[in-house]
């Protein structure tokens, strides 16, 4: 809920400086609320390590309560991996075919647009991505 | 004349229940106003983003020497935080939290509570503490300790109804704090006694 809120303070800025709305980074071509339950650890796993490791460091804005905020939400998304990484380390966590051609898939979208406006059409998605993890509880 | 001020020393936090407030000592110069100005950097900073540092816009040139970071430490990580001070044409150096912060370090009290008997209802009023709290309300017959009954309240919105008391008997009830994000919990409060209406009346 801490993400969300902080996302929520900063989600009309963000997603108004996404040019490409015919796109998606999470959603094309298919949704994620597609992705079986076993393999919902894995990508849920694999797509926080992608913000953190890709999208959010290409975030930054001239407006510095954003900056603040997309601090908040990158802090609270290493916590979170660092929590996934121990169900990986335990093997509670596996990846299955599909949540690897999910991921492919993910990448090659993200790859597919120059850098700043595939992060911020990733983090103007955060709300698809919450929205899901939340109903995979 | 030296050109820089002096960097703000004795820079600590104070955190009590999830909120976050850093302190130090003023900088003085004669006939000048100092003002101060503070920088976070959390863990992903550190460890993604070259380790760039993020001003707090309400602690930007202030002349107090206390802010409240509460808002910026929203994450359950390392927080580094420094601060430093503008006199006339002059600045400093910035001075810098010694070690991290991490919330999960927090001081947690036991919450305020009123406990009320309705008649036969055995009600609690619980302070309202923010969304990151939840309470754990432990109630008993007095004189019963070891038939405890416990309630887990995730909000705090109206009065909880906790039991229905047997006639003139005594209840007590004492509550914890529960913070989910850190997974930790206060120590209990003290325990409130109340008794229930009508005289005890004894079955033969």
């Amino acid at each position: 809920s801490e993400i969300r809120s902080s996302f929520t303070a900063i989600k009309a800025n963000i997603q108004a400086r996404d040019p490409v709305r015919t796109l998606s980074i999470l959603s094309h071509p298919h949704s994620l609320h597609r992705v079986q339950s076993s393999d919902k650890c894995c990508i849920i796993h694999k797509v926080f390590n992608f913000y953190v490791d890709k999208v959010f460091k290409h975030c930054q804005t001239e407006d510095t309560y954003v900056n603040r905020k997309i601090s908040s939400i990158a802090n609270s998304f290493l916590s979170i991996k660092r929590n996934l990484e121990q169900c990986h380390i335990q093997n509670k966590c596996l990846c299955g075919q599909e949540s690897t051609e999910k991921f492919k898939q993910i990448l090659a979208n993200y790859e597919g647009l120059n850098v700043t406006s595939a992060a911020m059409k990733s983090l103007g998605e955060l709300d698809i991505l919450l929205d899901w993890v939340e109903k995979s509880r | 004349e030296d050109a820089r001020l002096p960097p703000p020393q004795n820079i600590s936090i104070l955190s009590t229940n999830m909120r976050h407030f850093l302190t130090w000592s003023p900088v003085t110069i004669q006939g000048e106003t100092v003002r101060y100005s503070v920088e976070f950097q959390g863990e992903y900073e550190r460890e993604y983003a070259n380790e760039s540092w993020i001003p707090i816009g309400e602690c930007s040139l202030i002349t107090a020497t206390v802010c409240n970071i509460t808002e910026d430490i929203s994450a359950t990580v390392a927080y580094s935080l420094r601060v430093r001070a503008d006199g006339g044409a002059r600045r400093s150096e910035w001075g810098t939290l010694k070690g991290f912060f991490n919330r999960n370090t927090t001081s947690l009290t036991p919450p305020l509570m009123k406990v009320t008997a309705d008649g036969y209802h055995l009600l609690v009023e619980l302070e309202d503490m923010g969304p990151a709290f939840q309470f754990c309300v432990l109630y008993w017959k007095k004189g019963e300790e070891s038939r405890m009954q416990q309630k887990m309240v995730k909000e705090v919105s109206s009065t909880v109804h906790l039991d229905t008391m047997e006639a003139g008997r005594e209840y007590c009830v004492k509550a914890q704090t529960y913070v989910d994000t850190i997974n930790r919990s206060s120590s209990f409060s003290q325990a409130q006694c109340v008794r229930a209406q009508g005289d005890r009346s004894v079955w033969l």
